[in-house]
């Protein structure tokens, strides 16, 4: 078992290297699948464990990596499904960064024929709330950007703030594009309800008390640490609700989801 | 940084096991938790007698109040508890369900003379009451660390589920 666990380790570093700031989602997904593919449930066949036929194990483990795959390619459209009907005809809904979960999610709720109006921060430094924003025009979807330092000004009328995220944490705090953290600290001030979009592979077993917490992988992109970093940390107590492909989660269930995966 | 408070006073005993160790401490009275807590302080480290299942921390007296002012100047509060001290009851105070020491403990003094309230107890007008727990409420508590997971402190009843099915 040794070497097949230092290839997966190998593989998981090389992909979180080269998934700059996705780097948080691509180290809990990998961890998730390794634990997924080597999970022995009862229903198995005793056979297949301890034989002695190396290639019944192998076969095993590629179908349970399929399977894996498979759900993950559909937690999207089950996110979806689940959310859409929180957006109600003429709401006003706030969001961050580019998110293709939260993407889905509008998508669908167009599809079903509701009227809404999208703002989105541009997100510096890369300004990808711009992607956004055309993304959401191309099907048809009233979008604007907003600046960053605007969401004070914005808040007042907008009705709830739905986000993606790039890791979920063991107490249910958010890890998310730098600039989530100000939005989820204006809306619980101003009482707006601040929902998270996001797939069961990103919740991480990492508990940060502070930002600093954080590690430095997924802080920044290079060894520079005077860079500015590109993601935060938003605690708990914030976040309303998380749409998953799980179900409905509060953020204090999220805990309970990782200690059934792990312990 | 050790908080002790009286009549106990057990925080002596934990300076002399930090200094024997090499850690350096500092000691003080629960009266400057506050003075203290602004600016010499980073994270709070408190030890349980027990985690009731709606997440309420059950320590010795004190422990509340360390929480609370953590809490309000921004400092994580780490609880260290073993699972087997997590219990089924739910509490919300520490008036309803609580243990009394010895209230003769509370009558000492730092000169050693006789304090003003030892009189006789049928004489005694005023109450002493030595409270030994006190219950924290969750949303002070950051984390809490057990032997098998780091656990948000609602996450409680999610331990006793799962070993309650381990037992079946």
């Amino acid at each position: 078992m040794i070497p097949y666990d230092t290839k997966f380790q190998e593989l998981s570093s090389r992909l979180k290297l080269a998934s700059g700031t996705s780097r948080t989602s691509v180290a809990s997904g990998c961890d998730l699948f390794v634990r997924f593919i080597t999970l022995r449930s009862k229903s198995l066949e005793e056979d297949v464990w301890d034989s002695k036929n190396f290639d019944n194990l192998k076969n095993h483990l590629v179908e349970r990596g399929k399977h894996f795959m498979k759900r993950l390619s559909g937690s999207r459209k089950s996110i979806a499904q689940l959310a859409y009907p929180f957006i109600m005809d003429g709401v006003t809904v706030l969001t961050t960064s580019m998110s293709r979960v939260v993407m889905e999610i509008l998508a669908k709720a167009h599809e079903k024929c509701k009227k809404f109006k999208v703002l989105v921060t541009i997100s510096e430094p890369d300004k990808r709330g711009h992607r956004m924003v055309k993304e959401l025009r191309s099907r048809d979807i009233t979008a604007m950007p907003i600046l960053d330092s605007s969401i004070g000004f914005v808040m007042e009328r907008v009705d709830f703030v739905l986000v993606g995220a790039e890791g979920v944490v063991e107490n249910g705090g958010l890890i998310n594009y730098i600039g989530t953290y100000p939005v989820a600290v204006m809306a619980r001030s101003l009482n707006k309800p601040f929902y998270v979009a996001v797939e069961s592979f990103k919740f991480y077993r990492m508990y940060p008390l502070r930002q600093t917490d954080l590690p430095n992988e997924s802080k920044y992109l290079s060894e520079d640490e005077a860079e500015h970093p590109v993601v935060d940390y938003t605690p708990p107590q914030y976040i309303n609700k998380l749409f998953t492909d799980l179900g409905v989660l509060t953020p204090s269930a999220v805990s309970d989801e990782l200690m059934k995966l792990y312990i | 940084m050790v908080v002790d408070s009286r009549p106990d006073l057990r925080g002596v005993n934990a300076c002399e096991r930090l200094t024997e160790a090499d850690i350096p401490c500092s000691y003080v009275y629960i009266n400057s938790a506050t003075y203290v807590m602004k600016d010499q302080v980073t994270k709070v480290l408190l030890s349980a007698d027990a985690l009731l299942a709606n997440g309420y921390v059950l320590g010795s007296v004190g422990t509340a109040m360390l929480a609370l002012i953590a809490h309000k100047y921004n400092k994580p509060v780490i609880v260290c508890c073993e699972t087997y001290k997590f219990s089924e009851r739910v509490q919300t105070d520490s008036i309803l369900f609580n243990e009394l020491a010895d209230p003769k403990d509370m009558l000492t003094t730092k000169t050693g003379a006789a304090s003003p309230l030892s009189t006789d107890p049928a004489q005694r007008k005023v109450n002493l009451v030595n409270l030994v727990y006190d219950a924290t409420p969750p949303t002070l508590v950051s984390i809490v660390i057990t032997e098998i997971a780091e656990l948000p402190c609602s996450s409680a009843p999610v331990i006793l589920r799962r070993d309650g099915e381990r037992r079946c």
